[in-house]
């Protein structure tokens, strides 16, 4: 296993912010820390395992959703603000949509809702919040929705 | 191509997600505690928007202490490294009084220079007698003295143009010519790994920029035959002009440029070549012209020749070199020459001087030397380190040597425990490398002795396996190899 490599092209990409999202082993790492944080959950709290995909879920669509988009801009400042009005998913790819990378970040979300469902067997109140959750993050990411501002929230002055 | 092993890869990512966790988190407290106090500044605007200064306050500031070292002795083979103290955990850095003698493996010295040089110094302190330090004023007013014309001819001849001229600042030399080269309308296609003076200057031009994969000839086809056939934006006329930048030698890899290709290509597109030898010039090809003597390509294939005198020859400054035309041109346009303070004499002179050393009219072969110890030098080095299970990146003939290092908390453990053992490298981090990629660079110079060399690959391996960054399998000793070879017998 340590002596596994990878080939890895820069990408042409000048956008810090985003350009590390297309090396290899960032599909992996996604996943991998969503399996380990529902083993985390499962051994802090000691509930049903349907239960702790739930709550991997529900925190997954919160943390992404601040991270993708909501918190807008980069979080350095050599770039002198070009991305200001951005969020990280409309800064990715260049803004390019329907990349993989993009087709990937869609599928993860929805695939996090089935299994939770599923194992929940399809009980309220827990399939309401994570229909909720994913019907949210998969809108987010139309590519219609590309800069689009909804009644102006998280729009700029 | 970058060969990144796998498990460094998933654990780089993983790192710097724990980083960015902790790092909100922080923020959030800092948040509400700061609702509760006071702030004397009401009504007055943020300086920095929410998100900008992030990476500075919650990950840069954690290994403050690995940068910015302040050292108190010319920037020679051996230097005097400050010792600073932290009472707040990095947040802030107290310089004592203590200085470490370290070996110096971080400075752009590349030909020896730096330091006080037998035949440079003394001219060099004559004409600060004879010209003062500055000569207060721009080139245009009352700036240019016998020195500088001289600078001009020497620094044409020796890089093989008909002409060229000099300022008083590296950065600025990119920075301000290639507003002045070409504007709106035209196209700019950069290296996607160039240099952050290039990225700027292509900004503040108003041209379209385009970005080709990093030393890819290729891919630098393609892009042109798109532009070419696409034209401007919106409105599809023909470029008014093309320039394609490239660099000599990449700082932050190694890498020698594919120049033969690049400038083929460009010939085929009619598109001019803009290359930047800030690294590259006096310390690569067999009489240190760079990278096109050791490539040979013919100079006037390229168009516009940039570099800096900071590495190689112990100075200032940098120089644009180019066609007679082109050079009358830009003294009349460009701002670095007609408002800016010109090259200060003698820095002038200290590149006067080292010019003569190394094409060898000072009536010694010390030039010759120089150029010959530095090629062994770096060569000897790049391969024991790479014998040793390193990852080194970087050509051969090439004096800058990264050694990569990828995951965050390995860049402040190298850094330090280097420093104990009085050795002092620079580490690189995001956002000057990409995010996966962080590196120590190490940069070889002639004044360095195989000795300085040798205790430099005993400290580093010691320090290598201290931190695990053997990410490629060492190469067994020549001894072992003997022994197995002795048994077949």
């Amino acid at each position: 296993m340590a002596n596994l490599y990878v080939q890895a092209v820069p990408p042409t990409d000048l956008n810090r912010n985003t350009e590390w999202f297309t090396y290899p082993g960032v599909w992996t790492t996604y996943i991998l820390i969503l399996f380990f944080s529902w083993l985390v959950v499962l051994s802090v709290f000691g509930c049903s395992p349907g239960m702790a995909w739930t709550i991997v879920h529900l925190s997954h669509f919160f943390v992404t959703y601040q991270c993708f988009h909501w918190k807008k801009g980069t979080p350095f400042s050599d770039d002198q603000g070009i991305y200001n009005r951005l969020t990280w998913w409309e800064q990715i790819d260049n803004g390019k949509q329907l990349t993989r990378n993009r087709k990937f970040l869609t599928v993860v979300p929805v695939v996090l809702y089935l299994i939770a469902s599923h194992t929940t067997d399809y009980q309220h109140p827990m399939l309401f919040l994570n229909t909720l959750a994913v019907f949210i993050l998969v809108v987010a990411k139309f590519p219609n929705m590309h800069k689009v501002r909804i009644f102006g929230i998280n729009a700029d002055q | 191509m970058i060969k990144i092993p796998y498990l460094a890869a998933l654990t780089t990512l993983f790192s710097y997600g724990l980083l960015f966790v902790f790092g909100q988190l922080r923020d959030f407290f800092r948040k509400i505690f700061d609702c509760w106090s006071h702030s004397k500044l009401q009504g007055y605007a943020p300086i920095c928007l929410g998100l900008e200064d992030f990476y500075i306050r919650r990950l840069y500031l954690r290994i403050q202490d690995c940068f910015n070292r302040p050292i108190s002795s010319p920037p020679d083979a051996w230097f005097d490294v400050v010792e600073r103290v932290s009472n707040d955990n990095n947040k802030t850095l107290k310089r004592t009084t203590k200085v470490s003698r370290c070996l110096n493996l971080g400075s752009y010295n590349y030909l020896g220079f730096a330091a006080a040089d037998e035949y440079c110094t003394p001219r060099v302190i004559e004409s600060l007698k004879r010209f003062s330090p500055s000569t207060c004023s721009t080139r245009v007013d009352g700036g240019t003295t016998t020195l500088h014309t001289e600078l001009e001819e020497s620094v044409a001849n020796f890089v093989g143009k008909p002409a060229a001229v000099v300022f008083g600042m590296g950065y600025v030399t990119n920075s301000a010519i290639l507003p002045v080269l070409i504007g709106k309308g035209g196209l700019i296609i950069s290296d996607s790994l160039n240099h952050n003076s290039i990225v700027n200057g292509a900004r503040g031009s108003g041209a379209t920029v385009r970005v080709f994969q990093h030393n890819t000839p290729y891919h630098l086809e393609k892009v042109l035959r798109e532009q070419i056939a696409e034209g401007q934006p919106r409105t599809h006329r023909p470029w008014k002009k093309i320039i394609v930048v490239v660099e000599g030698i990449y700082s932050m890899e190694g890498e020698l440029c594919k120049l033969p290709e690049i400038v083929a290509i460009c010939k085929k597109s009619k598109a001019y070549v803009y290359l930047d030898e800030a690294h590259s010039i006096g310390a690569v090809g067999k009489t240190g012209r760079g990278v096109c003597e050791l490539l040979g390509v013919d100079t006037a294939d390229v168009d516009i020749m940039m570099g800096t005198f900071t590495k190689s020859f112990g100075s200032c400054g940098g120089y644009i070199a180019g066609s007679k035309e082109l050079i009358k041109y830009l003294k009349y346009t460009c701002p670095a020459h007609v408002y800016a303070t010109s090259i200060s004499p003698p820095a002038a002179q200290q590149i006067i001087s080292s010019i003569k050393v190394i094409l060898g009219e000072d009536g010694s072969s010390r030039g010759a030397q120089k150029l010959a110890r530095i090629r062994e030098n770096c060569n000897f080095f790049r391969s024991e380190l790479q014998k040793m299970g390193f990852e080194v990146l970087g050509d051969n003939d090439s004096p800058v040597m990264p050694i990569m290092l990828y995951n965050p908390s390995k860049i402040p453990a190298f850094s330090r425990e280097c420093l104990k053992r009085n050795v002092a490298v620079v580490t690189v981090a995001f956002p000057a490398t990409p995010l996966l990629l962080a590196r120590a660079r190490i940069c070889i110079s002639a004044a360095h002795t195989k000795e300085d060399l040798i205790k430099a690959l005993e400290v580093i391996s010691r320090v290598g396996d201290l931190v695990g960054i053997k990410y490629f399998p060492a190469e067994p000793k020549k001894q072992q190899l003997e022994e197995t070879r002795v048994k077949f017998e």
